[in-house]
């Protein structure tokens, strides 16, 4: 139980409704039983108040049967008295009047007891030794005379025991409200449990370690899983679809930009070198803007819940395409753990590391290297890219940076090509920095956020 | 060298070809991607530039399918898909490079030329060089103990595929294969005059004769 409660207290979603239930359940219950309780005991306490002044109304008339006619007139006949009168503060009184002359049990000892008139049924009055007395006043006319006849008894005990009950019943009243908050609990986090499920596929959705969620959910939850993955399929879908337009259009466009570059190295431009640059500078400036903004609207960003970059299996891949452009003699290491996996599109990732590695290459001797670790606790991933080139001097690495901000301004190419990088860290939410590598050359650290695309 | 280009747009094919053919190259043109699986898999190509946007088959399945049949011709791909995504497919399909359009035209010549020469076993240089011969690709010249000499176009690309296989006996038939596109004439005539033209410019020795076997370039000192 201590364990489900402790799962319970670990999910939020389960919380909320769980105290919800469980609050409304447990003030229900208390007022509920209170009244209850309470209005029974009342109507038991009032129905023996009704039926012990009955008995009385029978104890005055035995009294009335034990006065006689005596030698000295009329006399009390202690014989046919309860003994319980003769014992003192026994919880049994009376007090006969007649005709000016008064009996009192022994009982009562020196307590007066005398109302002058009918007492309110019910209630109870002070008695002697702090007893609450019940009282039935009587009349009779007998021997010509009127007779008051007053019996009491004691009602302390009775009261002794309905608190008694009451105790009891607190007592039970609880431990059954306990047993039952538990019950409850337990049938909510029994019955929430496809919720509970629901939410560990969604967690593991957005980490990228399942594509969609499992349709075998009850029938009110089916609804909401069919739509979320409907809509994660028609996200992805449209996706895919736009992506495959702006190959397309890549595609159309780059094809007689291709063409273009090749009609300017035509040996009849040789007279007009300057009319050969200027076609040149035209065309690489159209090329840029267009492989720019084409890139720009491939990115995915955070639309896909399942998206996902496995470090260990893209990166080799990734590094070998790498080493065959480059053909060089360089050695491009990379480290991440084995499971590692980052909550972005892939294709992203990859844009984004294959632009790093791509210029780390270029400016390499021969070392590069590829980090990406999450620091524990640290809420971001962060992913290094290392080279021993040349790399840039402190004093420039901000002006590196804040060139790209306009298209127009950037020197792609020639410059770091930090140009789509920016736009996809910008678009994971993350930020890049420049710093010296320990291998000599340039650090491009980038931190992206861990919870973003959460 | 005799190269294939599959490309769907014949203008870019035209003016590849023209390029192509005045580095000295044998250029066959195809823009179907079922003919390229064909054509590409039984003539003997030294490389083919494929695009990847074919009509008939996918440039990637062509190339598959090539890979699949032990096809070892070299493939450069050329294509518009510029995304990283996109070139680790093509590599893992079995390209060798991957040019993204546009493109220089001049990068695109280097990158043939470097695959050229590692498919032949001479990797990570900037120039060709065999049997004590610099070749100079750019002006299409040859250099011998620091003094160079021009060449015409036929004995450029004869030599280029002379220093390639330098040391190997390379058969008449062999030569045409590999110099002369799938529309050309074949006269046995035509080659002995260039080789002749060679040892004029190189030295009798520098290329060897053997009777019904063909020729060989061999080290000056060898």
């Amino acid at each position: 139980m201590t364990s489900l409660l402790k799962k319970l207290r670990l999910t939020p979603l389960l919380n909320s409704i769980q105290q919800r239930l469980g609050l409304g359940l447990i003030s229900l219950l208390l007022l509920v039983g209170l009244i209850f309780a309470q209005l029974g005991l009342w109507i038991f306490d009032q129905g023996l108040r009704r039926y012990f002044t009955g008995q009385l109304q029978t104890q005055s008339e035995t009294l009335l049967a034990a006065l006689v006619r005596g030698p000295n007139g009329i006399e009390l006949d202690q014989q046919r008295l309860g003994s319980v009168y003769h014992r003192p503060f026994s919880g049994w009184y009376f007090v006969i009047d007649f005709n000016g002359q008064q009996w009192r049990s022994r009982s009562l000892w020196d307590h007066p007891l005398s109302l002058t008139k009918e007492p309110d049924s019910g209630v109870l009055y002070d008695g002697p030794q702090q007893q609450q007395l019940l009282i039935h006043r009587a009349q009779f006319r007998r021997f010509g005379k009127t007779i008051v006849i007053q019996v009491a008894q004691d009602y302390t005990p009775l009261l002794d025991n309905f608190r008694r009950i009451q105790y009891m019943g607190a007592g039970l009243g609880i431990a059954a409200l306990v047993l039952l908050v538990l019950l409850q609990r337990w049938l909510v986090a029994h019955s929430l449990q496809p919720l509970e499920s629901l939410r560990q596929q969604i967690a593991q959705l957005q980490q990228g370690a399942r594509s969609t969620l499992e349709t075998d959910v009850p029938s009110e939850l089916k609804p909401l899983v069919e739509q979320l993955n409907r809509l994660s399929h028609h996200t992805e879908d449209r996706l895919k679809r736009s992506r495959n337009a702006l190959g397309n259009l890549g595609h159309a466009l780059k094809t007689p930009l291709a063409i273009l570059f090749s009609l300017a190295n035509r040996s009849e431009l040789n007279s007009h070198p300057e009319l050969r640059e200027n076609f040149r500078q035209q065309l690489q400036h159209m090329q840029e803007r267009i492989s720019r903004e084409l890139a720009r609207a491939r990115l995915a960003g955070e639309a896909l819940p399942g998206a996902h970059f496995h470090c260990a299996r893209e990166l080799p891949d990734l590094i070998a395409t790498l080493q065959l452009i480059h053909r060089r003699d360089l050695h491009i290491h990379w480290s991440a753990a084995a499971e590692l996996r980052l909550p972005w599109d892939r294709e992203d990732i990859l844009e984004l590391l294959g632009n790093l590695l791509d210029n780390a290459c270029k400016w390499a001797q021969q070392q590069v290297q590829v980090s990406i670790t999450q620091p524990v606790d640290s809420g971001y991933f962060e992913i290094r890219v290392e080279d021993d080139g040349p790399g840039i001097q402190a004093a420039e690495r901000e002006q590196v940076l804040s060139r790209g901000t306009r298209m127009d301004e950037q020197v792609q190419g020639h410059g770091l090509g930090l140009g789509i990088v920016r736009d996809i860290v910008e678009h994971c939410g993350g930020s890049l920095g420049l710093q010296q590598s320990s291998l000599g050359g340039l650090a491009v650290v980038i931190h992206l956020p861990a919870n973003s695309a959460a | 060298m005799r190269i294939l280009i599959v490309e769907d747009n014949v203008s870019l094919a035209d003016e590849l070809t023209a390029d192509l053919k005045r580095a000295g190259y044998a250029v066959d043109w195809l823009a179907d991607g079922r003919d390229a699986a064909y054509q590409g898999a039984t003539e003997p190509y030294d490389l083919v530039v494929l695009d990847l946007g074919l009509p008939g088959k996918s440039g990637l399945d062509v190339l598959r399918e090539w890979r699949a049949a032990r096809v070892q011709h070299p493939v450069l791909i050329l294509t518009a898909r510029d995304h990283w995504a996109e070139r680790i497919e093509g590599l893992k399909a079995g390209a060798d490079d991957y040019l993204t359009k546009p493109f220089h035209p001049e990068e695109l010549q280097l990158r043939i030329q470097a695959l050229l020469r590692r498919a032949h076993g001479q990797v990570n240089q900037a120039q060709l060089s065999a049997a004590g011969l610099q070749l100079d690709e750019a002006q299409q010249q040859v250099i011998k103990n620091g003094e160079s000499f021009q060449l015409t176009a036929a004995e450029f690309s004869l030599l280029r595929y002379l220093m390639l296989n330098a040391g190997k006996i390379i058969s008449k038939t062999q030569l045409h294969d590999h110099l002369y596109d799938g529309e050309s004439e074949r006269d046995s005539n035509v080659i002995e005059v260039h080789i002749n033209h060679l040892r004029a410019k190189l030295g009798k020795a520098a290329i060897e004769t053997r009777r019904g076997q063909g020729y060989r370039l061999v080290e000056p000192n060898a």
